[in-house]
């Protein structure tokens, strides 16, 4: 297995775990001060609550991850969660068995990300364009499909994935760590993740070496397509129904969360494990405030004011590298 | 508002021959090396002073605690007979001291007349007055000489026209102090003229000229006096007229002269990659041929039609007619792709647009053509990974503290080094070189020049490019001379003069254009 921590320097790389340990600091930090200022928030019910609240933010922002490493940016996942709610929704009560639907539905999200690297790639779109396009289409197209209405999934065993546990861990929280080790790997250990950076850092350069670039593309946004999708599959068990609006603004909470986990939006700089706690200090501070009965229009301005600070102290530690 | 060339130009006040600029006991240090050990050093005014040395020997860090761009760590900086601080580029531009940089730093998008302003435009009432800026812009442009439109955009220029541009900038804001680093690495010999020109009628107007190259022959034509770095000191000021090549080279590297272009004969093997009347965008109807063991010379003006030819051998562009046979087979060439499957590599002309990934480690820029190879399964191999980037470092002696050191840290000449390292583990058959040691100094040059005998050693062929023609002279096996997307000439190893392949490569303006290329 290769120990290579990319990218870093050694003492950039004692940085980054630094970093890391800096944001799980946080982490921990936020969770002890707020056992201890409310009654309410170390309790199991509140810990499988925020668990499950975080696990849908941190699978998106991990895909996320992906496509911003290549330098570029994917709007339309808070849409494809919603549209792949109404699709698994759809599908079930139609009668198909769960894993069929469950299958056919991240197909969707696969082929949603193949249309984005068709648009960047053979269109020359700018990633920015063609998500949003595709960001506002999916709402109308699940709107057009539902009249507008939410689909009542007629399935028990589907909705009660989302409730259930194994060693008191939420299934939904299963899956983030399902999906963050074979991510881990892909982007660290595998050429695949190798080319992800170097498409980032220099696409004329990684051509030239031999990485075929519009591959390399693709893939990202066809990981970062079926990573919605599967939180679409999971929010629909975890609401109990279809519903194109579900999952607005999940895309800037996504990106929130992998800026927050120290990702460039310039590319070529990211992580698996930042993104993961940075959707959980997400979750913390919602959770967190809603505990402690702050307006909820403040968290929006917490959160907003938190990723200033924190990209500026990441900003400061890379350039006081 | 319609000012004139001279009116932006106010005449420097000094006499000529006084001392403009004193460094004394200039000093940089960084965290973990002494960049530049303290310096003493008299500038004269009105005159051209070149600096030589290998990269890494200060001299950037001199220009840039000339030009306020970093602050000293020491010493003194003595601007007509007052200490300055220099702390910051404004404070160098309000003095007078300007610079041009090897790589243009200005706006691609913007037009040529925009750039020439930028900073300081002309405008009315608060609304830019652009037309103005094209007219007075190009007055300046023709006033020094440059056959280049004004109003276009910068990034539609030649690299070498974008310098001239850079130049031509440099001189319009009151000028007494210019710094010219590495300006010629991308210039055409005709553009180069046209530069050497403008310094001199910029001596003449009493502007003092720091005039950095690699280039021993542009020191000698150009300068008055030149002092030589070496890792960090400053081991020498000569007169011009006192003072050889061998000389200065010695200064700089310690090493004679002779050894630089180490030149070894190798038995020509089988063929590995012939043309036959290849066309393309560009140029048309090549046949070349190179075998296993021998270098390949292109040699021709920028735009003759050389770069298109070899990116065309390497699947970038289609061809249009004629056929390209590997080893004896024909094949189609349809990406990078194919062309790097057959065992072709492509050390790019541009390094920091084409070559690297600067904000990659330098491990994973070496690795990057072979991450298939030292992968198993779906992993990438930790061990053999290690292992290949720390042999190329080692191979290659790339300065770099750890394979981990991203390549933006690195030096030109280190930074060349990965572009043409990342393709030795990949055991490439022929290996194509685009101007490889543009804006790198007469010690790694020698480095470079030895590791193309390594290659043709392991039996490799080269194709090399170069504008600079005694690289080609003293390094091609066969040199085919280009001239307006046509083979025009093939010498073998050292059969034809200078003056002839010069000749062959420029025509003069006999034969009209034809409206070719």
């Amino acid at each position: 297995m290769s120990t290579e921590a990319i990218p870093a320097e050694r003492s950039k790389r004692n940085f980054n775990a630094l970093f890391g340990l800096t944001l799980l600091g946080l982490l921990l930090l936020m969770w002890i001060v707020l056992a201890f200022a409310t009654p309410s928030f170390a309790t199991t019910l509140n810990i499988t609550n925020l668990l499950r609240q975080g696990s849908l933010i941190a699978i998106l922002a991990v895909g996320q991850t992906f496509v911003i490493i290549t330098g570029g940016i994917d709007l339309s996942v808070g849409a494809v969660v919603g549209f792949t709610t109404v699709i698994v929704a759809l599908l079930i009560n139609a009668g198909w068995p769960i894993w069929a639907a469950v299958l056919a539905t991240l197909l969707v999200g696969v082929a949603i990300g193949l249309f984005h690297g068709f648009g960047i790639v053979k269109m020359g779109l700018p990633p920015f364009i063609i998500t949003l396009a595709t960001m506002t289409s999916l709402r109308g197209i699940g709107l057009l499909m539902t009249n507008g209405n939410s689909i009542s999934i007629n399935s028990d065993p589907f909705q009660a994935f989302s409730r259930g546990s194994l060693l008191g861990i939420p299934y939904l929280f299963w899956m983030v760590i399902l999906v963050a080790i074979p991510s881990y790997v892909f982007l660290h250990h595998t050429r695949w993740g190798r080319y992800l950076f170097s498409v980032g850092s220099n696409a004329e350069a990684a051509r030239l070496s031999g990485v075929n670039v519009p591959r390399t593309i693709f893939m990202a946004y066809i990981l970062s397509g079926l990573l919605a999708a599967i939180v679409g599959v999971l929010l629909a068990s975890r609401i109990g129904i279809g519903n194109p609006t579900q999952g607005d603004t999940y895309e800037l909470q996504a990106i929130a969360s992998s800026v927050i986990g120290g990702t460039s939006l310039f590319g070529a700089i990211g992580s698996v494990h930042g993104p993961l706690i940075g959707s959980f200090i997400l979750s913390t501070i919602n959770n967190g405030a809603n505990l402690l009965n702050v307006n909820t229009f403040w968290q929006r301005v917490i959160t907003g004011l938190l990723i200033i600070v924190i990209v500026y102290f990441d900003g400061l530690r890379r350039r006081g590298k | 508002m319609t000012s004139t060339a001279q009116e932006l130009h106010p005449a420097p006040t000094l006499e000529p021959g006084r001392t403009i600029l004193e460094l004394n006991g200039l000093e940089k240090r960084y965290p973990g090396t002494h960049a530049l050990k303290p310096v003493h050093l008299a500038f004269k005014a009105g005159e051209i002073h070149a600096i030589v040395g290998e990269n890494g020997a200060g001299k950037s860090t001199l220009i840039k605690l000339l030009t306020g761009v970093m602050p000293r760590t020491s010493g003194e900086v003595i601007w007509e007979g007052k200490a300055e601080a220099l702390a910051t580029p404004y404070e160098a531009m309000a003095l007078g001291i300007n610079a041009v940089h090897q790589e243009v730093v200005l706006c691609r998008h913007l037009t040529v007349a925009a750039n020439m302003f930028l900073g300081e435009e002309e405008s009315r009432f608060g609304l830019l007055q652009q037309r103005a800026m094209v007219k007075d812009a190009q007055k300046i442009i023709d006033g020094l000489g440059f056959d280049l439109p004004a109003h276009v955009v910068l990034g539609d220029l030649t690299i070498g026209q974008q310098q001239l541009i850079a130049a031509a900038r440099a001189t319009v804001r009151g000028t007494k102090f210019l710094i010219f680093d590495e300006p010629t690495a991308y210039l055409t010999r005709k553009e180069a003229d046209q530069l050497f020109k403008l310094i001199r009628r910029l001596k003449g107007e009493g502007v003092t000229i720091i005039y950095i190259s690699h280039r021993m022959e542009e020191v000698f034509e150009l300068a008055d006096r030149v002092s030589v770095l070496r890792d960090g000191t400053l081991v020498g000021t000569r007169n011009i007229t006192e003072t050889d090549e061998a000389e200065l080279v010695k200064l700089m590297i310690n090493r004679s002269i002779e050894q630089i272009y180490h030149k070894e004969h190798f038995t020509p093997g089988a063929t590995i990659v012939e043309t036959k009347n290849l066309s393309g965008k560009g140029f048309e109807n090549v046949s070349v041929t190179v075998r296993a063991g021998e270098i390949v010379g292109l040699y021709g003006l920028i735009g003759a039609g050389r770069s298109e030819f070899v990116t065309t051998l390497y699947g970038r562009h289609r061809k249009s007619a004629g056929q390209i046979l590997w080893q004896g087979k024909e094949v189609q060439v349809n990406s990078e792709h194919d062309a790097i499957r057959l065992g072709m590599a492509l050390a790019p002309e541009s390094r920091r647009d084409q070559g690297l990934c600067l904000n990659l480690p330098v491990g994973m820029n070496l690795n990057l053509p072979i991450y298939k190879r030292i992968s198993s399964n779906f992993l990438i191999s930790g061990a053999k990974e290690k292992a290949e980037a720390d042999r190329q470092i080692a191979d290659l002696r790339i300065k770099t503290p750890t394979r981990h050191a991203l390549a933006s840290s690195l030096s030109g000449g280190n930074q060349q080094k990965i572009v043409i390292g990342k393709w030795l583990a990949h055991g490439a058959k022929l290996f194509i070189f685009d101007e490889p040691t543009v804006g790198v100094d007469v010690g790694t040059k020698a480095e470079i020049y030895r590791l193309f005998s390594t290659l043709l050693s392991k039996g490799a062929g080269i194709i090399l490019i170069s504008s600079y023609l005694p690289e080609v002279y003293e390094l091609a096996d066969a040199l085919h001379v280009f001239r307006r997307g046509k083979l025009v000439a093939t010498h073998g190893f050292r059969t034809a003069s200078h003056e002839d392949i010069l000749g062959q490569a420029l025509a003069e303006k006999q034969e009209k254009s034809g409206g070719q290329i």
